[in-house]
């Protein structure tokens, strides 16, 4: 009753002097809390910015910091680390400092963008999803062709011509590579052997062939396995080169693989393999993906015949995932309907994002990481990843000689860097479409849920979808 | 105030706050009061314009421009919801989106409830089943779908190792387009710990006296969960059904882990409707046609929220309800 009173008692215009100083006392909290809150938050704001700017360009003393992101962790993250602290060694003028971030296409990409959208990039980027042409054609990206005079002057002629096409687009260079991706065809010598194959296949047919001998299961399960199209993800893609169906584009300049002679050469190939049991391998190969850190894969641990890879495996993943198929495994050129040797021109790119603080400094940066001016140091390091190179002379460094006598089967893959049939996908805005479908019509050609014309016809579809 | 078919347009009227603000008379201590209100609530107030209204009408509005995320958008009117519908991959994301959600929806209702009435009986060790039961909710959904990768690989595998010892056939679970579907309807039906404690709860706020009573006229067990149980705990079904709905049409994460080498494979058979959403946004870069799908989604669930509402006035019971 009391209570009801009191409230009762509680109307409008008559605020008791006690409810008037709780009123008072409570409105100053307010505001005292208010206030802790904007100042708070500003605090953060400026602590975050302060942190930002740490991890930005700044220029403090007439030293430039510049910051690199990439994407890579384990191993090659130490690697990166030793040529950082090299660089910075070698040039007083300029800092960089190297973040790492996770992985994934769509999750890099985001932040870059996000980067570039609120004006503090990082200076450079490694890129190796095939966004570099939607990024140049949105000029999200710097052209490098404004620093490609002076002692650059003869930068592109010194890289191999497939990494300057490989990172071209309207004319403009808008990326570097710090190493290239070169394919060739792995094969297991013992496995070969007990199957009655004695050397590696020269021709397509005679490859065919060979692999075809070496499926054997246990029930439904996969016991040993000659060759598979789409093992590791390598799609279409990989094999363009090997049917000269890497550039179809009609007269529009639109992707037509559909009308492309080599792409339906190669489609048709690739669904020769659609006896095969598409889950298995894909099981066999998740599975092993998941291990060892992501370093062994069907062929790495034994099982298959052949495998379309790169220096890596050879010289990281089976040292470290089965020792005992070291100096037991051969490379040669993969045998396509085009003459050999060819691969397809991939690689590491470094790319300066719009808005970046120091783009001649960061241009210095990757030029060096390239190997350009620096070929000895690079040649001691690029065998430890595995790597090709972005440009012939660096394959003349000690360190690197030494490495390819004492690996003979590395022989198998700086020839087709230079060769005229090795070609890189040129740059277009939808690239990355492209990419994606190329996969998808792989995977769906060996499942048998799409014929190859199907598969071509939507590879155009995709790749050409422009809003 | 209608009084007898009569206005009451009394001066004595009390004041209200509302009628007080219609007139611009509200008085200092209201005023205070309200101002005092909305200071403490500011910060909400702040992060809801920040994060939930703002990105909501940029959404919109970007749905209809080319955006790539950095350069300016171009206006381009409703192209893009134009494309959309010519858009094969559109098609089947909205189809495995809403497969998925018309099998997992109803199917983990009715396994939720069903642990829960289980987990409700008095036996002895009930708070262990129900621990355990509970456990799989808890763990990271990334590692979940981690062991579900590992349990389920048709070739290393331990349940088709057991399938094969029980002579029985071996699907290609997440590596078949036939079987890749049910095995993330599998995958959901794990995590049912969450929904199956809130069924719990319920069935713990339903009177026994009502159970006696109805045992002592004679009613068979079906007919106290027919006619006591189901009713008295229809707003948690509800309140679940909305959460499992929700989580249902935006499915991500479990098919972006699992299928992480061929997204949205094998075929396209688990191109989900996010996933497909966040591909074209993130990795083609193409903001203003992935915020037009966001705003079709959004369109296409509000929809179904009001018919599920709707609905709910006839099969959903509330006991404090006045009639």
């Amino acid at each position: 009753m009391k209570d009801q009173e009191r409230h009762e008692s509680y109307t409008p215009g008559r605020t008791s002097r006690r409810h008037s100083r709780f009123l008072g006392w409570n409105r100053r909290l307010a505001v005292a809390l208010a206030a802790v809150t904007v100042v708070g938050t500003v605090s953060l704001g400026a602590a975050g910015g302060g942190t930002a700017g740490a991890a930005s360009s700044t220029t403090s003393s007439s030293v430039v910091n510049l910051t690199w992101w990439t994407m890579w962790s384990g191993t090659t993250l130490q690697l990166l680390n030793t040529m950082v602290t090299q660089f910075n060694k070698t040039h007083p003028g300029i800092h960089v400092t190297e973040t790492n971030i996770p992985s994934s296409a769509t999750t890099s990409t985001a932040k870059l963008l996000s980067t570039i959208a609120a004006g503090d990039p990082p200076d450079i980027f490694t890129e190796w999803w095939p966004e570099i042409g939607s990024f140049a054609a949105d000029g999200d990206i710097v052209n490098m062709n404004q620093y490609l005079t002076g002692q650059y002057a003869g930068f592109e002629k010194w890289e191999y011509p497939v990494a300057v096409q490989a990172a071209s687009y309207k004319g403009g260079l808008y990326a570097v590579p710090m190493s290239l991706n070169s394919w060739a065809l792995y094969y297991n010598i013992p496995l070969l052997a007990e199957f009655g194959i004695k050397s590696p296949p020269k021709t397509l047919a005679q490859f065919d062939a060979d692999q075809a001998k070496m499926w054997t299961f246990s029930g439904s399960r996969i016991v040993t396995m000659g060759f598979y199209p789409d093992t590791d993800g390598n799609g279409f893609q990989f094999y363009t080169t090997f049917f000269g169906a890497t550039n179809c584009f009609n007269k529009a300049g639109k992707y037509d693989f559909e009308s492309c002679p080599g792409a339906k050469a190669e489609m048709n190939w690739i669904a020769s393999f659609d006896k095969y049991p598409y889950a298995q391998v894909m099981a066999e190969q998740t599975a092993l993906g998941y291990v060892a850190g992501g370093q062994t894969d069907i062929f790495t641990n034994g099982k298959s015949g052949f495998e379309l890879s790169g220096p890596w495996v050879g010289a990281q993943n089976v040292p470290v995932s089965n020792p005992d198929l070291e100096d037991h495994f051969g490379v040669e050129a993969f045998p396509g309907i085009v003459p050999k040797p060819s691969t397809l021109g991939q690689g590491n790119f470094n790319i300066i994002p719009k808005g970046s603080a120091h783009p001649a400094q960061a241009f210095e940066f990757i030029s060096w990481l390239a190997g350009y001016h620096n070929e000895s140091f690079v040649g001691s390091i690029d065998p430890t990843g595995g790597w090709v190179p972005a440009g012939p002379s660096v394959t003349k460094a000690p360190a690197y000689q030494a490495w390819l006598k004492a690996n003979s089967w590395l022989s198998g893959f700086l020839p087709q860097m230079t060769s005229p049939y090795t070609q890189a996908p040129l740059l277009t805005p939808t690239q990355a479409q492209l990419f994606t479908a190329e996969n998808t019509a792989t995977a769906n050609v060996l499942q048998k849920i799409m014929t190859p014309a199907q598969a071509l016809k939507y590879i155009d579809q995709q790749a050409n979808a422009s809003s | 105030m209608q009084v007898d078919g009569q206005t009451n347009k009394s001066p004595a009227a009390p004041l209200t706050v509302a009628s007080a603000r219609r007139r611009g008379s509200l008085r200092s201590p209201h005023r205070r009061a309200l101002r005092l209100g909305l200071l403490f609530v500011s910060p909400w107030i702040a992060g809801f314009l920040l994060f939930f209204a703002y990105p909501f009408f940029a959404t919109i509005y970007y749905g209809f421009t080319d955006f790539n995320g950095v350069g300016a958008a171009h206006w381009i009117g409703f192209t893009n919801y134009v494309n959309l519908f010519h858009d094969p991959l559109f098609k089947t994301s909205l189809f495995n989106t809403f497969y998925y959600t018309a099998i997992e929806l109803p199917l983990s209702t009715v396994a939720a409830l069903g642990l829960a009435l289980l987990l409700n009986m008095n036996v002895r060790g009930r708070a262990i089943y129900r621990t355990i039961f509970y456990i799989p909710s808890i763990v990271p959904l990334v590692a979940s779908c981690m062991i579900f990768v590992w349990l389920f690989n048709p070739a290393f595998g331990i349940v088709n190792d057991l399938l094969i010892d029980a002579h029985l056939p071996s699907p290609d679970w997440f590596f078949s387009v036939a079987w890749s579907k049910p095995s993330f309807i599998l995958l959901g039906l794990w995590g049912l710990g969450q929904p199956m404690v809130i069924y719990l709860a319920g069935l713990q706020g339903v009177p026994r006296d009502m159970y006696e009573v109805a045992a002592l006229d004679g009613a068979s067990a079906w007919k106290r969960f027919r006619y006591i149980t189901l009713p008295m705990i229809s707003p948690v079904i509800l309140f679940n059904v909305i959460l499992q709905l929700v989580l249902c049409i935006s499915y991500f994460t479990q098919a972006q882990v699992i299928e992480s080498a061929d997204p949205g494979g094998p075929g396209t058979s688990t191109w989900f409707y996010v996933q497909y959403l966040y591909e074209q946004a993130f990795l083609f870069l193409k903001l203003g046609y992935s915020s037009a799908m966001a705003f079709f989604l959004f369109v296409i669930s509000a929809v179904i929220m009001v018919v599920l509402f709707r609905s709910s006035a006839r099969w959903v019971y509330y006991a404090n309800e006045q009639q």
